[in-house]
């Protein structure tokens, strides 16, 4: 007797198939290119190195605008999460006149070209005579950064159980120990949710970087165009592994020291 | 009291000193200036960070900032003209041409302000440049020498229909050497560079053809055999030089097309001074000899004297420079929306 096949079972898996493919292709492809010894990107590889990884460690243009990417990622992830957290708040609790156009506002920047931002942000900063200070850039990221934690904050406000701080109040709890002790641990998953989606946005942040950048203080994503333009060798691909391998590894810390933890607490 | 007696050597040593402070330009008494620059990355950029600039900033008393992320002229734009982003723009013709007609840049510069111009190739401060040329590099064929194919001798060589889609060319609307091919295509096949009508067929006659945006791209589309033939620059096939690469490059009995390397100074640069003194420095023949061997551009000075291995095959004297060409590019720039929709057209699909 043949088995009864069920095609919306095989719809099923062989969408979630293309998609996965779809995310991790792109990432297998690059980790293969990595290691091929040739002076160029080619397929199938024709043997293994780490030369590439090796050349990338040793460029101090690599290494610098790395590890100012992560810096400048870290400040993007507590600022876009300071601002959009009280933000969101402020938005569902102030009671404030607009509201709704005050938020649309707050998610203006990702409705916008992020090179256009980036174009008038260092507008602004050569008209105000402050140059392309390191807190500029920071200021660029946290701008479209700040959007991801308020939509997820929101979220979360959204379905909270406003029932929960009038029991912490009506058992005497002043407002700002009902704050600290029930609203913040409560809303601490889309905080972090969005923080962590800040952090992402940053580190791999290209078109506002472009414009705020300036020499000897350029961002990973800006050198490796830069480098793209001159040498499309195997260094590029490592230099992508490696920024993947970081992202990757900020996030899940995020996740498992601050996220999930936040999460089963709920 | 003893009286205070100024001797007459006393007076002439301080006359001399003042005098010397007039004479000596500003830039060599500014401690502090400091000079905003373009330049590329790669290996120019290595060459230029360990090196070159250091050796000016030292001798000069200066700081560099040198930046290597594009988009330079659109930065240089969004900057108020009385305080520009850079001082010294470097950047291809094409772009120093848009720059000129925007006011972001002087439109010639001579021996009086950077006296090593005296000793360029005419071509360096030609009708056809903005500024001043430091290098260039020249663009014709490059191709596989393992495909069985006879080394191209002519610009039409690329059309062979034996190199269907695997012949190689640039998007023409974000690159130079694609437009300036295209003006080339027009010279060979019509009245000269601004016959587009022409251009445009032979550009049909291209088809199938795998098209990149940067010349890196198409060095290790060459070097892949991803494409067997294409239009690049010489420095992209000789950097490989001693790698045991099977790629040549080919100068068309036409001619080659100049991609020269551009310097020109901003009219609002408050260091003005300076500025020049480094297009100057740039043009010395040592520093010229020292980037030349270094990423194979071909040096403007006429007095660089570079190693057997370089001075085979660069362009370095007057016959051999005789052979580039120097395409209209104020008239292309003016024109340039047009062709970009039109070639789009043709190569789309």
């Amino acid at each position: 007797m043949r088995a009864k096949v069920d095609l919306g079972v095989i719809a099923y898996f062989g969408l979630n198939g293309a998609i996965v493919f779809f995310l991790l292709a792109p990432i297998a492809i690059v980790s293969v290119f990595a290691v091929n010894p040739t002076p160029y990107i080619s397929f199938p590889p024709v043997g293994f190195t780490l030369a590439w990884f090796a050349k990338f460690f040793a460029n101090p243009d690599f290494i610098n605008a790395l590890w100012l990417s992560l810096k400048v990622a870290a400040a993007v992830l507590v600022l876009s999460m300071l601002i959009g957290a009280t933000a969101a708040l402020a938005l569902v609790r102030g009671n404030l006149p607009g509201a709704r156009l005050a938020t649309a506002l707050f998610m203006s920047p990702l409705m916008l070209p992020a090179i256009l931002t980036g174009l008038a942000l260092f507008q602004i900063y050569l008209l105000a005579g402050i140059g392309r200070p390191i807190w500029g850039l920071v200021m660029g990221h946290t701008v479209v950064a700040v959007p991801y934690v308020i939509r997820t904050t929101l979220a979360v406000l959204h379905n909270f159980d406003r029932r929960l701080e009038e029991a912490a109040a009506a058992l005497g709890a002043d407002p700002a120990r009902v704050f600290l002790e029930v609203t913040l641990p409560l809303i601490r998953p889309g905080v972090i949710a969005g923080g962590i989606f800040a952090f992402i946005v940053s580190f791999d942040q290209f078109p506002v970087s472009l414009f705020l950048v300036v020499p000897k203080g350029e961002t990973l994503p800006v050198v490796l165009f830069n480098y793209m333009k001159f040498d499309l060798d195997g260094a590029i691909a490592a230099a992508s592994m490696v920024s993947i391998a970081l992202a990757l590894t900020v996030v899940i810390l995020l996740e498992w020291r601050i996220g999930l933890r936040a999460y089963l607490k709920l | 009291m003893r009286k205070s007696q100024t001797t007459r050597r006393q007076v002439l040593l301080a006359a001399a000193v003042s005098g010397a402070a007039v004479a000596v330009p500003a830039v060599l008494r500014g401690q502090s200036s400091v000079l905003k620059i373009t330049t590329w990355g790669g290996k120019w950029g290595e060459i230029m960070k360990g090196k070159v600039l250091p050796a000016f900033e030292q001798e000069f008393k200066c700081s560099v900032e040198a930046d290597q992320a594009f988009p330079y002229l659109p930065k240089l734009q969004a900057s108020p003209k009385t305080d520009p982003l850079y001082d010294v723009l470097h950047s291809n013709s094409n772009e120093q041409w848009q720059a000129v007609e925007l006011g972001l840049v002087e439109r010639k510069i001579t021996a009086k302000e950077v006296p090593n111009i005296a000793d360029v190739f005419p071509y360096a401060v030609s009708d056809k440049i903005v500024g001043v040329s430091i290098f260039t590099s020249a663009v014709g064929l490059g191709f596989r020498t393992d495909k069985g194919l006879v080394p191209p001798t002519s610009w039409n060589d690329l059309a062979a229909p034996t190199l269907a889609g695997q012949r190689g060319g640039y998007l023409i609307p974000v690159n130079s050497l694609g437009q300036a091919h295209l003006m080339m295509l027009g010279r060979i096949h019509g009245k000269g560079f601004e016959d587009l009508d022409a251009a445009y067929k032979a550009l049909e006659a291209l088809k199938p053809i795998k098209l990149f945006d940067f010349t890196g791209q198409m060095e290790k589309a060459l070097l892949s055999a991803e494409v067997t033939m294409g239009v690049l620059h010489d420095s992209g096939i000789f950097r490989y030089d001693g790698q045991n690469q099977p790629i040549e490059f080919a100068a068309p009995k036409e001619g080659v097309l100049a991609l020269e390397q551009v310097l020109n100074v901003t009219p609002g640069s408050k260091v003005k001074e300076l500025a020049f003194a480094y297009i100057d420095y740039m043009l010395r023949p040592q520093v010229q000899k020292e980037l030349a061997e270094g990423v194979w551009y071909s040096p403007s000075n006429k007095k660089v004297r570079l190693e057997p291995k370089y001075d085979g095959k660069l362009f370095n004297t007057e016959a051999k420079v005789a052979q580039l060409l120097q395409v209209p590019w104020q008239w292309y720039n003016a024109k340039k929306d047009e062709i970009d929709a039109r070639v789009q057209r043709i190569l789309k699909g």
